[in-house]
């Protein structure tokens, strides 16, 4: 790959991500927002987070893998069960890995 | 979560920092290895050990940096790889918003340092802080920074180290994400509301995921969760 190309790509994406991040922020932090704005902000991480996990989880890669083999589906079980009990992220992040370690070497 | 500390009744910004740092150490040893991961497919697609690693310093955005990468690498067309990191992106315009309530009256140089070390991780960590009324700027730059050293440095590690580790997925970093992001879930939902919330959003995300590119579905599901429970009646 040119250098030209590979800096442009790292400063293009440096500047469009820095873009999309701060935006929101600067002209948002400066309004009374009303309650009902709120309300809805206050749903937005649950929202996202359980829509990434959920296609993350069923559709590892890009495409549908809704068969019981699938470690990613086993794998979240135990992970999420350690953090709900321990409220550990390190405890449950290495268990989840392997979990999955362990399930993608036994369902081959 | 770490168990709650009891409040310094005078912390300074010293220790304000310190405690968002061990806020984000989760954060840091996963950004490391997915990091590493990060370094290796950079180097693989022809960056060099110094682009990789700035990459990730200036950019600090994981699957866009993968996909801008794969993007670029496959096309050798600049345009469409910043297009195609800029729609996986997206996700931060709906955080940012949900943090900005949060940044009133911080000055404009440290909120574009935070906006900057806005992650999915960090955001979560940093939002649940917030809502707990413990979170202020100083916290929250440390756990960005954190965050930022570990992504950066474990780019380094991985571009460094090319084919010496082989393949980083037999080490079961291909779960590194999704598992912070289980936890990160579990740890939002404290009413029903929210868990409600959630498999309304993930449920027309994954009905969406086979039309729209990028993660458009998911941000038209967490849209439409975020409307739908905010109209419905308590």
């Amino acid at each position: 790959m040119s250098p030209a190309l590979a800096w442009g790509l790292i400063l293009g994406m440096a500047l469009t991500n820095t873009v999309i991040r701060l935006v929101p922020i600067a002209a948002i932090s400066r309004l009374e927002l009303p309650d009902v704005v709120h309300r809805w902000l206050s749903y937005v991480p649950v929202s996202v987070m359980a829509a990434i996990v959920a296609t993350q989880v069923l559709r590892p890669g890009g495409s549908w893998m809704l068969t019981s083999d699938n470690p990613y589906l086993l794998a979240a079980v135990p992970t999420a069960l350690v953090f709900k009990f321990t409220r550990s992220f390190l405890g449950a992040i290495a268990a989840g890995m392997l979990a999955f370690l362990a399930l993608r070497y036994l369902l081959g | 979560m770490p168990p709650i500390q009891a409040a310094d009744p005078f912390p300074t910004r010293r220790s304000l920092l310190l405690r968002g740092a061990r806020l984000g150490l989760p954060i840091f040893m996963v950004y490391v290895p997915v990091g590493a991961a990060f370094g290796l497919a950079a180097t693989a697609a022809g960056f060099t050990l110094v682009q990789a690693t700035a990459c990730s310093a200036l950019v600090l955005a994981g699957a866009g940096q993968f996909i801008g990468v794969a993007a670029l690498a496959s096309s050798g067309n600049l345009a469409a790889a910043l297009i195609a990191t800029g729609v996986v992106n997206l996700r931060y315009l709906l955080f940012s918003a949900t943090l900005a309530p949060h940044l009133k009256g911080v000055p404009r140089w440290h909120q574009v340092l935070l906006a900057h070390t806005l992650t999915d991780e960090s955001f979560a960590v940093n939002i649940a802080d917030a809502r707990a009324g413990r979170a202020e700027r100083f916290s929250m730059t440390g756990v960005g920074l954190i965050s930022w050293i570990g992504w950066t440095l474990g780019t380094a590690l991985g571009a460094a180290a090319g084919g010496a580790i082989g393949d980083p997925s037999k080490w079961g970093v291909d779960f590194a994400m999704p598992a912070m992001f289980i936890a990160l879930l579990v740890g939002q939902i404290t009413r029903r509301r929210e868990f409600v919330a959630g498999a309304l959003a993930a449920a027309i995300a994954l009905a969406l995921s086979a039309w729209l590119p990028g993660q458009w579905p998911v941000v038209v599901g967490a849209i439409t969760a975020a409307t739908v429970m905010t109209a419905a009646p308590r």
